[in-house]
């Protein structure tokens, strides 16, 4: 590990273009539906469910098998394999049975999509209804219908505690203390439940996935993934092919969120494209089936009892966490266990009591997204902390400063926390927005209020997690950085080639990623989420470089006579402040160097390897979630927002966020501050307008007609963003992950801004026009 | 049932003549279907709900982009402008500026490249941006069918959902409003979930001008979107009016009148306290709105 001492850089800290701006602007960037297969290529439509609970009785494919231009049909009894990340509970295809509204029964493969599609509708599906569950409180309670009757018998992750004979597919727990006796000693406690409806993730680009099978038994899976590898292993164990045999190539990703993690449709593209060997089949979402066939984000019902000292000081927390994890849980049990490691929030609480379920219900499957727990508790967190401070008669601000996490303190997991500038954040937002002046608003008709929230959030993800990075060079002294990670927009392949360039000493233009992630080619990288790349996949490249370093130095100071501690690399020359001789890359890294005088040959072509895992993570105990090292590190921050409430439509104009984030060091400033202003308004979305409307299961609001989400007229008309930089000791020059975080407090902030402005709490997102409007009448 | 992935397949027909579109609708029936800017149409072709065989093109037909007005006529309006066409349009804005405003109000910038008045009105959607706008300006609608062309007010053309005074034969070609009254000041005031793109929650039409013909000297005329069947006139609002002096108290009993009148419906867009509410709310600031641009005239012309 690193010190953290801070070290002189020339090109990671500083704000260079993105690799890929000019091939995206200009439209040249190509995305995996733009990928052309000639007239072989054939498509395939899937058959989903109408139903949220039901019992397959028959499929009747004749009449689709007659239907012109269709080749083949698949149904479950082509898929009997389990896929899952953590879990392995869901079928490629149902095989007995149905457990949500869109869940895939069947596959047509065809000439066209019009075709497939046509066929698809062909398709006689007969069904036995059964009993469903849709809320997850109700999901838990005894003679609840059971979901998954067979879960005693999935395979499941080492650290996931399924209840078999339940819809509890996950119970995290912390023991922490003497939590009755903490309360026992409060001045001030305070109950609450609050709830996060389902969100969608609405990437501009849908699922869109090609396979086709070899006739050497190998199958290559194009896919807009952000999991290139997880999708290798999991299709390969759910369908019975060695890994090595399957091949998944993923370029450029018109936005993921999450959504794009793990498995969800790919599988179909697969299964299908068995059938026709040698042919391509290509399998794509329509919008509405993006909406809940792939994954939304959990609902969650938050129970909440937090007591403080009359001086302000928080001592106990107890809190239930009913997480909707939908017909299948293979992903999310494990955003059960992040929320339960976390739930504090960035809060010192000595005594801590948390039931963090994961329950079965016939809701679209939830899975992954943006802040993977950590939005949906802080939206409880915040707003509790708020209340706490009010009951106490405390600044909001000096509330927080009193007992957010410093290092040294133990954390709710019993992990001593690391060096990290929360406080700073706190401080840096309260003074951007202003904290404590009032402005009056800018009509009569309208209230004015300012809001804080912060966060904290560590990368979940199994200890085994790796990265890995190569460097090759070309004749010209260019070199190749091979990584696995996927650029979906969030920079990756820059700050990887940042960080590559600063060690090898060349300028940005000499890098070129080796793109698209290719698992026969690609380094392996874990996958593409929990904000880890420019972190751990950093690591890795960081390393890879180093080592590639290390050889052309060992080379020319053995060409030299030279000790390599002696020589730097400049501007793509090999230099000695010794001797002041320099020589060129493009002279060396293929070919090596002739010694002097006898001419021998010595080097070669060069090439650095890196690789990263975090194995300094410990397990968290399965009775009291403790455990001394069990997360590698938490990103903190905070948000300010100042906002007016029209009173006479309930309707939100969010006028000013400021945010801080520490992020260790930012490898590039704008892009961790691009990151920034879309966390906070894909946050003030969420908090806002979003949830998907679900009535027994079913979507009322598939698409975006009533999906609502933030366009560029309602987002907030400045943000104000500043980066802290308390450098992380297992991060790149310092550097922790800021990608999912920045959308963590918006939402809690503008519930409390909202509450300043009228007076008025929310406990359910998002904070619609018309529920504010009413809460005003009903008050008035 | 879910959409399709694309569009299902249809003829298209570039009509040559106004005749020829009529003789389409009378020979194909409900199989023929007029193809204005597409921006319903072809979604709820893929949606399913619409199932044509055949689209017939009228778009370039002769008037059909035209706008054109006159002081002493007033204003046509051929029936394939787009709103972003009437939105920038000199003389709309001028004479006719809450229809340029409700133009503007439709769904997104893009959408209004291609979406079109009549389509927007012969939708006979009780959501349509424009139709309070065209209702408090008094216009009529020209339909050219088998008999010929003929007019019908606005006011008697909505009659559900979906279904407008336009028989299956006949098709827009155009909309005529009258000259506008002197001195009218106007607004189009919408709400939507969110500020740009979304479909009317409520969305409410006012137009106020000086007038001899009533006792307070100022006639307004209100109309409503998304809270009825159909597009409505708040008539009992607008005749309070006509027997109360102008100003707070009679704007807030109006809105309320409005409010009652309004008769809104639960979906997933919003419930029917709601929008009740907001239309007793947006008429009051749009009475209010449109009062200071009138006093504002009135006080300017008197110095």
């Amino acid at each position: 590990m690193m010190g953290r001492q801070v070290e002189q850089t020339r090109v990671v800290g500083t704000s260079v273009p993105r690799v890929d701006a000019l091939e995206k602007v200009t439209g040249a960037a190509r995305f995996t539906d733009d990928l052309q297969f000639g007239p072989d290529l054939l498509f395939g439509r899937v058959v989903r469910s109408p139903h949220a609970h039901a019992r397959i009785v028959s499929i009747d494919t004749a009449a689709a098998l007659q239907m012109p231009g269709v080749r083949a049909i698949i149904t479950g009894a082509d898929t009997p394999g389990f896929i899952g990340l953590y879990l392995r509970d869901r079928h490629i295809l149902a095989t007995d049975r149905v457990r949500q509204v869109g869940d895939p029964v069947a596959g047509v493969i065809a000439s066209t999509e019009q075709a497939a599609e046509d066929g698809a509708r062909a398709i006689r599906v007969e069904y036995e209804l059964l009993p469903g569950v849709f809320d997850p409180f109700e999901a838990v309670q005894a003679g609840a219908p059971l979901i998954h009757p067979d879960l005693g018998s999935y395979d499941v992750a080492s650290f996931l505690y399924p209840r078999p004979g339940t819809n509890i597919s996950h119970h995290f727990r912390i023991r922490k203390g003497d939590v009755d006796g903490a309360f026992g000693r409060c001045d001030t406690i305070l109950e609450d439940t609050y709830r996060a409806p389902q969100i969608q993730h609405v990437p501009i680009e849908t699922h869109v996935a090609i396979a086709r099978w070899e006739q050497t038994g190998e199958v290559t899976l194009w896919s807009a993934t952000q999991s290139p590898f997880a999708q290798r292993s999991m299709i390969a164990a759910a369908m019975g092919i060695e890994p090595g045999n399957v091949r998944v190539i993923g370029n450029y990703i018109g936005g993921g969120f999450g959504c794009k993690a793990g498995v969800t449709m790919e599988g179909l593209a697969v299964a299908m494209a068995r059938r026709v060997p040698g042919r391509p089949v290509k399998v794509r979402l329509t919008r509405e089936e993006e909406f809940f066939c792939s994954f939304v984000r959990q609902a969650l019902v938050a129970k909440v009892k937090i007591g403080a000292t009359r001086e302000g000081k928080v001592l106990a927390l107890q809190v239930e966490y009913y997480w909707d994890g939908g017909a299948y849980t293979e992903y999310g049990t494990n955003i059960t266990r992040a929320a339960g490691y976390s739930s504090t929030g960035p809060y010192f609480v000595p005594s801590v009591m948390t039931d963090s379920y994961c329950v079965y219900t016939n809701n679209p499957t939830g899975g992954p997204m943006r802040g993977f727990g950590m939005p949906e508790i802080h939206w409880s967190i915040e707003q509790v902390m708020d209340r706490l401070a009010e009951k106490l008669g405390m600044d909001r601000v000096q509330f927080r400063l009193l007992n957010c996490i410093r290092e040294g303190q133990e954390t709710v997991s019993g992990m001593t926390m690391h060096a990290t500038g929360l406080s700073q954040c706190i401080k840096r937002v309260a003074k951007d927005i202003q904290w404590g002046e009032k402005e009056p608003p800018s009509a009569p008709h309208k209230l004015r209020g300012k809001g804080i929230a912060i966060m904290w959030k560590a990368p979940a993800m199994p200890r085994n997690a790796a990265s890995e990075a190569w460097v090759v060079f070309n004749e010209d002294g260019t070199f190749n950085l091979g990584v696995g990670g996927q650029e979906l927009g969030q920079g990756s392949f820059t700050v990887a080639a940042q960080m590559a360039a600063e060690v090898l000493g060349v300028p940005m233009d000499r890098v070129r990623v080796a793109r698209p992630v290719d698992t026969r080619y690609s380094p392996y990288e874990w996958q593409t989420v929990a904000s880890r790349l420019t972190w751990s996949m950093g690591n890795a490249v960081r390393a890879a470089a180093t080592d590639a370093r290390k050889q052309i130095l060992d080379l020319v100071g053995r060409c030299w006579g030279e000790t390599p501690a002696d020589l730097d690399i400049r501007n793509g020359e090999v230099i000695s402040y010794k001797s002041e001789r320099s020589v060129g890359l493009d002279k060396l890294v293929i070919c090596g160097l002739s010694m002097p005088g006898d001419r021998e040959l010595i080097g070669g072509p060069i090439m650095g390897r890196g690789r990263f895992m975090p194995t300094y993570v410990t397990d968290l105990d399965k009775e009291t979630g403790q455990g001394t090292h069990g997360m590698v590190h938490y990103t903190t921050g905070a948000e300010a927002v100042e906002l007016e409430v029209d009173t006479a439509t309930g309707q939100v104009e969010v006028l000013r966020v400021a945010a801080a984030f520490d992020v260790g060091k930012a490898i590039n400033p704008e892009l961790v501050k691009a990151q920034i202003e879309g966390g906070v308004v894909q946050g003030m979305s969420s908090g806002l307008f979003e949830a998907l409307r679900l009535k027994n299961g079913e979507p009322l609001n598939s698409s975006f007609v009533d999906y609502r989400i933030v366009t560029t007229l309602d987002a907030p008309q400045e943000i104000i963003t500043a980066v802290v930089e308390t450098a992380q000791d297992d991060g790149p020059w310092g550097a922790r992950g800021v990608g999912e975080h920045t959308m963590v407090p918006t939402a809690p902030a503008i519930a409390n801004a909202i509450y300043d402005a009228i007076g008025i709490r929310f406990n359910e997102m998002p904070l619609t026009a018309e529920k504010i409007y009413l809460a005003l009448a009903h008050k008035a | 049932m879910l959409s399709r992935p694309g569009l299902p397949s249809f003829d298209y027909v570039r009509a040559g003549s106004h005749d020829e579109v009529v003789r389409l609708l009378v020979t194909g029936g409900p199989d023929v279907r007029l193809l204005m800017g597409g921006t319903d149409l072809l979604v709820r072709m893929r949606d399913g709900v619409v199932r044509a065989r055949t689209l017939v093109d009228v778009k370039h037909l002769p008037g059909m982009r035209t706008i054109a007005y006159d002081s002493a006529a007033g204003l046509t309006v051929g029936a394939a402008v787009t709103m972003n066409q009437l939105a920038s349009n000199a003389d709309v804005r001028a004479h006719y500026a809450i229809l340029a405003e409700a133009a503007s109000a439709v769904a997104s910038y893009q959408v209004r490249n291609r979406a079109t008045l009549g389509g927007n009105l012969c939708n006979a959607s009780p959501a349509a941006d424009t139709a309070p706008a065209v209702m408090v300006l008094g216009g009529r609608l020209v339909l050219c069918g088998p008999e010929g062309e003929r007019e019908v007010p606005i006011d008697e053309f909505f009659l559900g959902p979906g279904k407008s005074a336009r028989q299956a034969n006949e098709f827009l070609t155009a909309v005529r409003l009258p000259p506008p009254r002197q001195g009218a000041r106007g607004t189009y005031l919408k709400l939507g979930r969110n500020r740009e793109g979304d479909l009317a929650v409520v969305g409410v039409g006012v137009l106020g001008s000086p007038s001899s013909e009533v006792p307070p000297g100022y006639a307004f005329s209100i109309a409503l979107a998304s809270v009825a069947p159909v597009p409505l006139r708040a008539t009992a609002a607008e005749r309070l009016l006509a027997g109360q002096k102008p100003g707070g108290a009679a704007f807030a009993a109006a809105a309320q009148l409005a409010a009652q009148e309004a008769r809104p419906i639960d979906d997933v867009r919003s419930g029917v306290a709601y929008r009740r509410a907001m239309v007793e709310s947006l008429t009051r600031r749009g009475l209010e709105t449109v009062w200071r641009g009138l006093s504002a005239a009135s006080s300017g012309r008197g110095r």
